[in-house]
């Protein structure tokens, strides 16, 4: 039944914009630019979803059926994953093709393109779920205020990585490194990331599911 | 046997208070709840679909609701006023998607209805007229075999003929399929049509739940032709209030026999009237 309510998520109430902003993964490819960028267009995604699906009165529709209610806001919040993993998962892609075709490419404007900008992509993810998702689901009708706030946190942290890479030498020097270059460090930036992000998001489910039960729709 | 019972159901708003409400909605029955706008029908609907949270206790088919509301919404149908969702997507994408969520999901009987009802699938919500979409609506809440329709305010944006195509389609299906249905309206007449029962609520109360007929029977209508003869009338008599030739007011028919004057049936808008004219009336004193 939850595969279900997935399938019901991608077919009427996903915007189709949330589809094309897994493909701002290319952003690899442009020279000098903050690459985490990616990761703010992912959740500018799920709040089209949210704002859609407030216009479509999606979420009440969703009660309707033949689920409990704290399931519609679970295959919310697991539609939100399954896009934010498939950017980071294509951005991986293309971040291994970048490596062969320019190693030498790199990035002064924020974080090179390699595996520890993945990590980092993946704890910006975590921070903002653990944000958006419990305030939307505790009104799901204002959908813009935890946006707000949660964009607020994102681009702080955005901000954060960009000097660190500047003005932390250990940063600048083992992390901030094109392509394949000190890569066990790349890979322990990487599985941090797996980690607080799978956490950030079973906390932001729990939460979210919590607070929804209670909402009045 | 009840398809839905409901016991001291409370909800409470800043500025409206469900007061433990409880009623029930037999087998093979039409239950019309009934009242004024913000009487609290919307309330209670959305309560025993818990689309909004709420105390008390709720069973449908002898089964606790909240335990037990995946399976029971697969045999319910909801039907809110007419289909207000998605306006921008075609109904054959809409039926599709619905339809995996109901284990007993009759394509045929689907089909069968959007036939009837002339539903072009490759339409968007957008694009139905009113009745068309509280069409749609049934559509999809008899394609799945719901044994209890909830509606809120289903006939509300109909005209009188697709109100009174509505009220043959509830007929049938009680009468044929027994097919329990509980709708909330304030247009009367739909519920003199179809209803069995009745079920009133004023100002978050629900001050009677009885059946159609013996509502119906309970009271009379008596006139008056100024306030000072209602006054000095030996019965008790419940909202008195002007009309173009004198006063008329409800009273009791097992009252009747104490009443000198004439008295004449009543039907469900003027119970529903002098009982709200009656409970504005101590709320003044």
């Amino acid at each position: 039944m939850f595969l279900n309510l997935l399938k019901k998520e991608f077919t009427l109430a996903l915007h189709p914009t949330s589809v094309v902003f897994v493909f701002f993964a290319a952003f690899v490819f442009i020279p000098n630019y903050p690459y985490e960028m990616m990761c703010f267009f992912s959740c500018l995604s799920v709040y089209f979803m949210c704002l859609s699906g407030r216009e479509n009165k999606d979420i009440f529709f969703t009660c309707t059926l033949p689920v409990r209610k704290g399931q519609a806001a679970l295959a919310r919040i697991v539609t939100a994953i399954i896009l934010q993993t498939a950017l980071l998962i294509l951005a991986a892609a293309l971040i291994v093709l970048k490596s062969f075709l320019f190693p030498e490419m790199t990035n002064q404007a924020g974080l090179d393109a390699n595996f520890a900008l993945l990590g980092w992509g993946f704890i910006l993810f975590a921070v903002f779920n653990v944000c958006y998702f419990p305030l939307y689901f505790k009104e799901p009708n204002k959908v813009g205020k935890p946006f707000l706030i949660s964009s607020v946190v994102l681009f702080l942290l955005i901000a954060a990585a960009v000097t660190a890479s500047h003005a932390i030498p250990f940063v600048r020097d083992y992390i901030d490194r094109p392509g394949f270059v000190h890569l066990g460090y790349q890979m322990t930036v990487l599985a941090t990331g797996l980690v607080v992000y799978a956490a950030g998001s079973v906390l932001a489910a729990r939460l979210s599911v919590r607070r929804f039960e209670k909402v009045d729709l | 046997m009840n398809v839905l019972t409901v016991s001291d159901l409370k909800k409470e708003y800043p500025r409206f208070h469900l007061k433990s409400a409880s009623f029930s909605v037999g087998k093979g029955r039409i239950a019309g709840l009934i009242g004024r706008n913000g009487a609290g029908k919307t309330t209670i609907l959305k309560s025993i679909m818990n689309v909004i949270s709420s105390e008390g206790k709720i069973e449908y088919f002898g089964l606790p609701f909240r335990e037990n509301e995946r399976l029971i919404k697969q045999k319910i149908g909801y039907v809110s006023g007419g289909f207000d969702f998605y306006p921008l997507k075609k109904l054959r994408l809409i039926g599709k998607t619905v339809s995996s969520f109901y284990d007993d999901w009759n394509e045929q009987t689907y089909r069968e209805y959007l036939e009837r009802f002339s539903l072009d699938e490759n339409k968007k919500v957008n694009d139905l007229s009113e009745g068309m979409k509280v069409k749609f609506s049934i559509t999809l809440a008899l394609s799945h075999g719901a044994e209890f329709l909830i509606m809120d305010e289903p006939t509300s944006g109909l005209d009188p003929l697709s109100r009174e195509e509505f009220c043959d389609i509830i007929l049938t299906l009680s009468r044929e399929k027994n097919i329990s249905v509980l709708f909330s309206t304030h247009i009367t007449s739909d519920l003199m049509r179809i209803a069995d029962d009745i079920i009133y609520i004023s100002d978050g109360d629900i001050l009677l739940e009885c059946g159609l007929k013996e509502l119906i029977n309970r009271y009379k209508k008596v006139s008056f032709k100024n306030v000072e003869a209602a006054r000095a009338c030996k019965i008790s008599v419940l909202g008195l209030k002007r009309v173009k030739e004198g006063y008329e007011a409800l009273v009791k028919t097992e009252d009747l026999s104490s009443f000198e004057g004439e008295a004449k049936d009543v039907d469900l808008d003027e119970i529903i009237i002098h009982l709200e004219t009656e409970k504005d009336k101590k709320k003044c004193f």
